[in-house]
């Protein structure tokens, strides 16, 4: 095999990332926990204070802001094709 | 073997636009689709739902950022079972009107190799720029976008392919041992 | 964890534990820059966690790991917007002659691999790094093949050229 392509291989192998990564990433993707008493708590307050005008809102705000991330994902993938391409191309 | 065909740079161009320019008559393609997505959002409702959008996810921010100035958007995204399902005769109520004095077609990228083709106009009013039609076509799906209203191309750009999973087939062959 | 996910064999920690080092790696020998790498690494594997619903298989998620792995890499590297110039005097001096495997050498090739442009540069990462085949790497980067072969040999002779001036080859090895 060629001596190059070898020691490219040798070069550009996988490294580990620094210690502690993957327990830094899985500790900030976990949603955060409350204890159980706040949720009861903050529960109580959302069916007291919210009311159903207000969790109504939030439901259809939801699902307007679901509708403009798809939009957005179908616009720009096509987008990106083409920009991919143009810098493929000048370089 | 793979044709480009380039006729102008997508540059990062703020647009700006009038509501919904041209009218979405896909009827032809809906009825050969197996699955149909219509997503039709004026100002009010872009405003309101950006509101809901977190400012702390990077991609979702950006989204927030590009529709500050958009008047509306309006995608139609078709699937089909079948590569022949539909045909470039479907699409031509849509691209006659874009055949208008108003559009110029910026770009087209198509590829013999894999059928995609990509054609990008913008809508133009004396010195200003405005209005963005996107026709984006394979084998199995077509999408037609509509965007009225100032969008950063660039960040457009950007955002694709970030957001949910971009198009990755599980490969067949083994993977690396890690 | 979604049902759907886990039944598909995608628990995410095991997903970053089994691919952490493949997305590490793809940003760190593009930018060559650890601390960035980091960043970048991390918010793929946060993207990944906002989209595993949608994951079908750990093969798909190794996948899409590589390919948004790259997407993020090269974003990162335009907003730096800045590459790497590495003038050959600034390159430590060479050994007099380097052996296969000797580390001066693969900091070398690194360093050399990071001054080339953004669509070659992450060719060379996909192909000696992953292994892929240029037409796996076309599908990846949505370029040509031909662009993507192009890219390797272009990228391959400026490589060789720069070494074989300074003494470094097949014919450079001792013993």
């Amino acid at each position: 095999m060629d001596w190059l392509e070898d020691e490219l291989r040798r070069a550009l192998s996988r490294q580990d990332p620094p210690d502690g990564f993957a327990e830094r990433v899985l500790a900030r993707s976990r949603p955060v926990a409350f204890p159980a008493r706040r949720w009861v708590a903050a529960a109580a307050m959302v069916v007291v204070a919210a009311g159903a005008a207000g969790a109504w809102r939030e439901h259809r705000g939801n699902q307007a802001k679901q509708e403009l991330l798809l939009a957005v994902r179908l616009a720009s993938v096509p987008v990106h094709r083409v920009q991919s391409q143009i810098r493929g191309i000048s370089q | 073997m793979k044709s480009i065909l380039i006729l102008a740079c997508l540059a990062a161009l703020p647009v700006t636009a009038a509501p919904q320019q041209f009218q979405l008559n896909l009827d032809a393609v809906a009825a050969k689709a197996s699955e149909h997505v219509d997503v039709s959002l004026s100002a009010s409702t872009l405003q309101f739902a950006a509101k809901f959008l977190d400012g702390n996810d990077p991609d979702e921010a950006k989204v927030k950022k590009l529709v500050a100035g958009i008047d509306g958007i309006y995608v139609r995204h078709f699937e089909f079972k079948s590569e022949k399902a539909w045909s470039q005769a479907d699409l031509e109520p849509v691209r006659a009107q874009l055949r208008g004095p108003e559009w110029s077609k910026i770009v087209g990228v198509s590829s013999s190799e894999d059928g995609e083709n990509v054609d990008v106009w913008l809508r133009t009013s004396g010195n200003k720029t405005i209005g963005v039609a996107i026709i984006a076509t394979e084998p199995k799906e077509v999408t037609v976008v509509n965007i009225a209203g100032t969008i950063d191309l660039e960040t457009l750009s950007e955002l694709g392919g970030h957001f949910g999973v971009p198009k990755v087939k599980a490969p067949e062959k083994p993977q690396k041992p890690e | 964890m979604p049902i759907e996910a886990v039944e598909a064999g995608c628990d995410f920690r095991a997903l970053v534990r089994q691919h952490q080092a493949m997305v590490f790696s793809i940003a760190l020998h593009f930018l060559r820059d650890r601390a960035s790498a980091e960043e970048v690494a991390q918010e793929v594997f946060f993207s990944l966690h906002r989209n595993l619903r949608q994951i079908e298989s750990p093969a798909h998620a190794a996948a899409w790991l590589r390919k948004v792995a790259v997407q993020r890499s090269i974003d990162e590297g335009r907003r730096r917007s800045r590459r790497p110039q590495v003038a050959l005097e600034d390159v430590a001096e060479p050994a007099a002659r380097f052996t296969p495997g000797d580390p001066l050498l693969s900091d070398l090739l690194r360093r050399l691999v990071a001054t080339l442009p953004e669509a070659p540069r992450m060719v060379m990462v996909l192909r000696y790094q992953e292994d892929l085949e240029p037409s796996e790497i076309a599908t990846v980067l949505e370029m040509p093949v031909a662009t993507v072969k192009s890219h390797l040999q272009r990228s391959l002779a400026m490589l060789r050229g720069k070494l074989e001036r300074r003494g470094v080859g097949e014919s450079g090895w001792t013993g």
